[in-house]
């Protein structure tokens, strides 16, 4: 125990462990994370089984990748706690020495001989250290007197505090993976529906998108209203980077799509032997209308495809739901008697043509022209319903981590330690300097004060 | 005066700036130093203008896609540049620096740039946008002055040369490092957070970043705990600004996620 102990203690650990956790890293930026299994054996032939046995393709969550942070967070944890009490009784009940040997070792250091009695040098001293904002500390030890002046004791803490933000990030990550709920949440407008592990449920009231001049979207916004138990509490349009949170749960507006069953079509009849003739109307899918042309025609809509194309087998698909190649498949009556069909596009107006129902007519055309004008399918948006509670860990780390970088790089810890000792009415003074940080501030202040202190008779 | 015309005047200044730094590096006559650096400075004023028209003009942060970013990187890296020679006097790095400043520029005004200005797209509507991308960037301009200052290290002959850049190049990575943990670490994982609800998803650029900031974890672990300095550090700073570079450009080309806006 106590050898594995001594183990995370070591510094150099940390150093292999960062670097394996880099070059871990760095291996799951250039394997594709969590595709499917055909994807990687397309991409990696037989690899990719290997790979997929040693979780290289869901890298981040694997079991390794997990126990070498555990590694890391065991590291921190066993090398600042080791380093803390020396650090706390360091900064609470500091060690005051009279050594002058040691201190004129120091790389910044000072000797000066006085022709005062020693009280008098002391408390020069001690108002010099004062007055430049350090905290004095002094002590009588047998004929000499021993000073002790600091100044941002705290600033020796920076890198703990570093490191416990770090620890609670970690912590708050663990917590998220096992705590946190996640569901896409699909509504039209006026849905009510519930919300996971919640005793509360969400109504869409609207939902709307607003785009720029140039086509593209802006924003998408739904209306969202929370209902506890069919009273409404609460109202909020959210957006993107706008969620709306109540009871611990977020909303977030990701998505949203259209119900391409049954859109409303609008459709214009023309008669290529008839310039005059025109005739608009507005159609569901499976619904008929009477075209009032010369043979009392009938047409319907069977079928509409917002992203038409020709599938393997030359049949008409859907490739996506997103309205790129909307069409419909129009169909034309005489009494009962079907007589052409014939898909027509929004985008590609010409492209269109009528083909006879039966074979008696193979190659006979209507004389009808249709085009594809309008069409209109209700919109759904997609929310994301999420609980996180490890986020509120994150923030707190966050904090720590900014709050220590701050304090180790910025709030840098001095000590000037002095021995002054009388002989023949005459004191003699030495003093020593040590910053870990900022030294070359540091020796200039602390050449201001040994100025000072040559300078007065 | 137009973006255009106040971007191009940018780029002329910081071309005077770096020929009067040559100068000066050849000849050793501070005089030329002095003018280099007020041409920089003139510059960066400039440059800042033509930010603010940009800004203004297109009403959203200037640093939405490729052009702006380099632009705004341009900028960061000489205002970092000004800050530290202003700071600790090394007008020895400035021909390198605003060297990279006009790569940067040309770069962003290349044919290959798109520079319409063009609306933003839902995901980046928001006020962390400004907070993450140019705190962020400006501690990566920090890193690239501590990768200027590594690389004369490793070149540089006179000991008290070496000394003097080891001690810049640990200045800028201690002001770099805060810059960047908090601008691409904690500012982006709140912003994910508001936008998307996770705080962090494994995307590459997120992974990189954090790949980044372990190699400048290692630099000052390396030089705090066990006293590296010198030649091993500058090669530390520089695979770290390396790999900022590549978060901030490889990722995009090369790897595919969340962050393609820019
Ligand atoms: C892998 C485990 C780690 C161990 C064992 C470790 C250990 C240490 C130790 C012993 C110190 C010196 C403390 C002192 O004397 O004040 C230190 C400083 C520091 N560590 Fe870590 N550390 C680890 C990971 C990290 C990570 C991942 C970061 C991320 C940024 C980090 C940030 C810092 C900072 C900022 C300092 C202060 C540096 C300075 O004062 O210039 N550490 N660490």
């Amino acid at each position: 125990m106590k050898r594995i102990l001594k183990f995370f203690t070591s510094i150099k650990l940390a150093i292999v462990l960062l670097i394996i956790l880099a070059a871990a890293s760095i291996l799951g930026t250039l394997i594709p994370q969590d595709r499917s299994l055909e994807e990687y054996a397309a991409r990696y032939g037989t690899l990719s089984t290997l790979f997929v046995r040693l979780q290289l393709t869901g890298l981040y969550h694997s079991i390794w990748y997990l126990t070498l942070l555990g590694l890391v967070a065991l590291n921190i944890i066993v090398c600042t706690l080791e380093r803390l009490s020396p650090k706390w009784r360091r900064a609470t009940k500091p060690h005051i020495t009279a050594d002058a040997k040691s201190l004129s070792a120091l790389k910044t250091n000072v000797r000066i001989k006085r022709s005062a009695p020693l009280a008098d040098v002391q408390s020069e001293v001690t108002k010099l250290l004062a007055g430049a904002h350090y905290k004095v500390r002094t002590e009588t030890q047998g004929p000499r007197i021993a000073v002790l002046a600091r100044k941002r004791i705290g600033g020796i803490f920076g890198s703990d505090a570093v490191h416990l933000g770090l620890l609670i990030i970690l912590a708050g990550g663990i917590l998220s993976g096992v705590t946190s709920v996640r569901e896409n949440i699909p509504l039209y407008e006026g849905d009510i529906k519930p919300v996971l592990k919640a005793d509360f449920k969400v109504r869409l009231d609207k939902f709307t998108t607003e785009y720029y001049p140039d086509g593209s979207v802006k924003a998408w916004k739904s209306d969202l209203t929370v209902l506890e138990k069919k009273t409404p509490v609460l109202s909020k349009t959210i957006a993107v980077n706008h969620p709306l949170t109540y009871k611990g749960y977020s909303f977030y507006q990701t998505s949203y799509g259209w119900n391409w069953d049954s859109p409303a079509v609008e459709i214009w009849a023309k008669s290529k032997s008839d310039p005059a003739y025109l005739k608009k109307m507005t159609l569901k899918v499976g619904d008929r209308a009477l075209l009032e042309d010369k043979g009392q025609t009938t047409i319907a809509v069977q079928r509409f495809l917002p992203d038409f194309v020709l599938g393997e087998s030359n049949q008409p698909e859907n490739r996506s739901d997103q309205p790129n190649n909307p069409a419909a498949l129009i169909e034309g009556f005489r009494g009962a008697e079907k007589v052409f069909s014939g898909w027509i596009f929004a985008n590609y107006p010409d492209f269109a043509q009528m083909h006879a129902a039966n074979d008696k007519d193979k190659g006979a055309e209507t004389d009808l022209a249709f085009e594809l004008k309008k069409f209109e399918a209700g919109q759904f948006s997609v929310l994301e319903a999420a609980k996180d509670p490890g986020a509120n860990l994150i923030w707190i780390g966050c904090a720590l981590l900014m709050l220590g970088l701050g304090l180790a790089f910025y709030w840098p810890t001095w000590e000037i330690k002095a021995v002054l000792e009388e002989s023949q009415g005459k004191t003699d003074l030495v003093a020593g300097g040590v910053a870990a940080k900022s030294r070359e501030a540091f020796g200039a202040e602390f050449e201001n004060i040994a100025a000072a202190l040559r300078r007065s008779k | 005066m137009t973006e255009s015309t106040i971007f191009l005047l940018t780029f002329i200044l910081y071309i005077i700036s770096a020929f009067f730094y040559l100068a000066f590096l050849f000849s050793k006559k501070p005089g030329r130093a002095k003018i280099g650096s007020v041409m920089a400075v003139i510059g960066l004023v400039l440059h800042t203008a033509a930010l603010i028209v940009r800004t203004v003009e297109s009403g959203h942060a200037p640093f939405t896609n490729m052009y702006e970013s380099l632009s705004f990187l341009a900028w960061a890296s000489v205002l970092a540049f000004i800050i530290i020679d202003k700071k600790f006097g090394i007008p020895r790095i400035g021909p390198y620096l605003m060297l990279i400043a006009i790569g940067l520029v040309a770069l962003a005004s290349s044919p290959l740039m798109p520079k319409d200005v063009t609306p933003l797209v839902p995901a980046l509507q928001s006020y962390w946008l400004w907070l993450h991308v140019s705190v962020t960037l400006l501690g990566e301009a920090f890193f690239a002055v501590a990768f200027i200052t590594s690389l004369m290290y490793l070149t540089a002959k006179e000991p008290e040369k070496k000394e003097r850049m080891d001690s810049v190049s640990y200045r800028c990575v201690a002001v770099g490092f805060p810059l960047f943990t908090l601008g691409g670490l904690v500012f982006g994982m709140v912003w994910a957070y508001k936008a998307w609800g996770t705080y962090w998803s494994w995307d590459p650029k997120e992974v990189w970043s954090l790949i980044t900031w372990i190699v400048f974890a290692l630099y000052l672990h390396t030089r705090i705990v066990m006293g590296w300095k010198g030649k091993r550090s500058a090669i530390i700073a520089i695979i770290g600004f390396l790999a900022a570079l590549f978060t901030y450009f490889g990722v995009n080309y090369l790897l595919a996620g969340l962050h393609s806006y820019a």
